[in-house]
């Protein structure tokens, strides 16, 4: 009994998110469709988790379970060791689909969480993390002005400014160029480090994946699965041309291509 | 830039020139009728028997004091409706019961034509003002209401979502999510309400009324007075397009995102 007892109060300390046992069914035409199946993921407070996974194999909708924006019948489902009913004020989302409102103003809309702060305070939070998404001098344009990528800074800027314990992107750098993109997982890397948020990012590049994870959770589609989760060691992963990069890449690929003869890894693993 | 500045002056001459292509044949025909038929004056005046009662009218200040009542009646009838609309339109779009219990009744109202009204509501209102404000909230109120639903109705999720992270309470959502979305289309149905407004107001004075421009119409119509009911015809028409191009500059200015998507879709 007493270990028992010993063990939650653990996981209250060190996990911030905790997913156990979690399915997931959406009713399609009358017809349950399981979307995800046994999920179990332990988040801890700092860490960086990356997500990959066939497009439609149930990303979205883990993150949006895990900021309570979707409901879920069975399984557990933790934030700060306190079962998930809705959405709390810190942890952000930044969406596949930007989702800034047209009617407002970039500034507008990336202070469009910030509630109950001085007009003041409030200004300058906007203006800070514009201009760390490299935004400056848009303040006052309309999300019609900008450009795809232009749009998903803007959205992550608001995903940032009130300051979330907790941040989850849903391929945040989708519609960035390989430079701005590479500028990006850099930002966000020193956001990071420096605000010690913990952040969970789907994406679709495995070489995102492997730069920014500290843990690359590998998933399988219909219904969504987590094949593994694949610990990484940083001192490998931020080199991008290593053989260390290489490898895991390689073992990545190899999920998705089961008979692999991706030729590209290939020449990195030699 | 020459290039691309001459044809847009060439296309403002033509729009103007094609506009003016049908009145100038009617006018035309007009003068043909009148100067080679024997149609009489009573029937159709001549052109310049319009203009100069045209002149009269305006002179007199009959015109001026028969727009005034018609226009103040509009006013009146138009602002019940607006707020009315705008109110039970949310109310409807927002809340699935509400939607339920109203939209039935107020599909089956809006099949009946404004003028088959009337004779109703004179009965219950006498000739005076209340029916002539009653009659144009039967048609401005619907429209409003109508459009305003459909507004709110079709905020996307996801912005909805996004209120929804943030824990915006029901009323901020709705006053900085689905109002905002919803008022490109509230606009379109305060525009159609406007002008439906002039149209039943016209219509009721021709049937009931003894003041404003619907009336003046009428009694000249009696009189045998043509030159009259044209000049009146004439001056609902300029009233009725002025209205609705006043409210289309004023609701260009409470949108200013609109405006931005529009050029953006145009350089497309
Ligand atoms: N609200 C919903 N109602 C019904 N089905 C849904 C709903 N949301 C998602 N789905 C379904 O659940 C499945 C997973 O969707 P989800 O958006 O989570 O996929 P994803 O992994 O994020 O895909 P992608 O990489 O393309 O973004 C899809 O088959 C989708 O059709
Ligand atoms: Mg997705």
């Amino acid at each position: 009994m007493k270990e028992a007892k010993d063990e939650i109060r653990e996981n209250d300390n060190s996990y911030i998110i905790n997913v156990e046992h979690l399915n997931k069914q959406f009713i399609v035409d009358k017809q349950p469709m399981e979307v995800l199946h046994d999920i179990n993921l332990k988040i801890k407070k700092g860490e960086f988790i990356t997500i990959v996974g066939h497009s439609g194999c149930g990303k979205s909708t883990l993150l949006k379970i895990m900021c309570g924006l979707v409901d879920y019948e069975d399984g557990i489902v933790e934030r700060n060791g306190h079962a998930v009913v809705g959405p709390g004020p810190k942890c952000g989302m930044v969406f596949q689909d930007h989702r800034l409102l047209p009617w407002l103003k970039i500034k507008d809309n990336v202070g469009f969480g910030l509630k109950n702060l001085p007009k003041q305070e409030r200004e300058e939070k906007v203006r800070k993390h514009l201009e760390m998404v490299g935004l400056k001098g848009f303040e006052n344009s309309y999300p019609s002005q900008l450009s795809g990528g232009m749009s998903q800074r803007a959205a992550i800027a608001r995903g940032l400014a009130n300051n979330p314990t907790i941040l989850l992107l849903d391929e945040p750098f989708g519609a960035l160029d390989a430079l701005t993109r590479i500028q990006m997982q850099k930002e966000i890397l020193r956001i990071q480090e420096e605000e010690k948020t913990t952040m969970v990012m789907v994406t679709h590049d495995i070489d995102e994946a492997i730069y920014l994870g500290d843990r690359i959770v590998v998933m399988s589609a219909r219904p969504g699965e987590i094949k593994e989760i694949i610990e990484v060691d940083k001192a490998e992963s931020r080199k991008r041309s290593g053989a260390g990069f290489a490898a895991y890449k390689k073992r990545i690929y190899d999920y998705f291509f089961e008979d692999s003869d991706v030729e590209y890894d290939v020449e990195y693993v030699i | 830039m020459k290039t691309d500045r001459t044809p847009k002056i060439g296309f403002g001459i033509r729009k103007i020139i094609l506009a003016l292509v049908i009145p100038f044949i009617i006018v035309l025909i007009w003068l043909y009728a009148t100067m080679y038929t024997s149609i009489p004056h009573g029937i159709l005046p001549t052109i310049p028997e319009v203009g100069q009662t045209f002149v009269e009218m305006l002179k007199s200040g009959q015109m001026k004091e028969d727009i005034l009542i018609s226009i103040s009646r509009v006013l009146k009838g138009y602002l019940i409706s607006a707020v009315l609309g705008i109110f039970f339109g949310s109310l409807i779009g927002m809340y699935q019961p509400v939607k339920e219990l109203l939209v039935p009744i107020i599909t089956v109202i809006r099949q009946i034509p404004m003028i088959a009204w009337i004779p109703l509501i004179v009965l219950w209102c006498g000739i005076g003002e209340t029916s002539k404000v009653v009659i144009i909230v039967l048609v401005a109120f619907f429209q409003i209401l109508v459009n305003t639903q459909s507004g709110i109705e079709s905020t996307p999720k996801g912005y909805i979502e996004v209120a929804k992270l943030y824990k915006l309470s029901r009323w901020k959502t709705f006053t900085k999510v689905y109002l905002p979305h919803a008022v490109p289309q509230i606009l379109v149905g305060l525009r159609l309400g406007l002008g439906g407004s002039w149209m039943a107001v016209v219509a009721a004075e021709l049937i009931a009324a003894t003041s404003g421009i619907g009336y003046r119409m009428s009694s000249a119509r009696s009189n045998m007075q043509s030159d009259v009911v044209i000049v009146c015809m004439i001056v609902v028409g300029i009233v009725g397009v002025l209205m609705d191009k006043g409210i289309g500059v004023i609701f260009a200015a409470l949108t200013p995102w609109r405006k931005v998507e529009n050029e953006n879709r145009k350089e497309e």
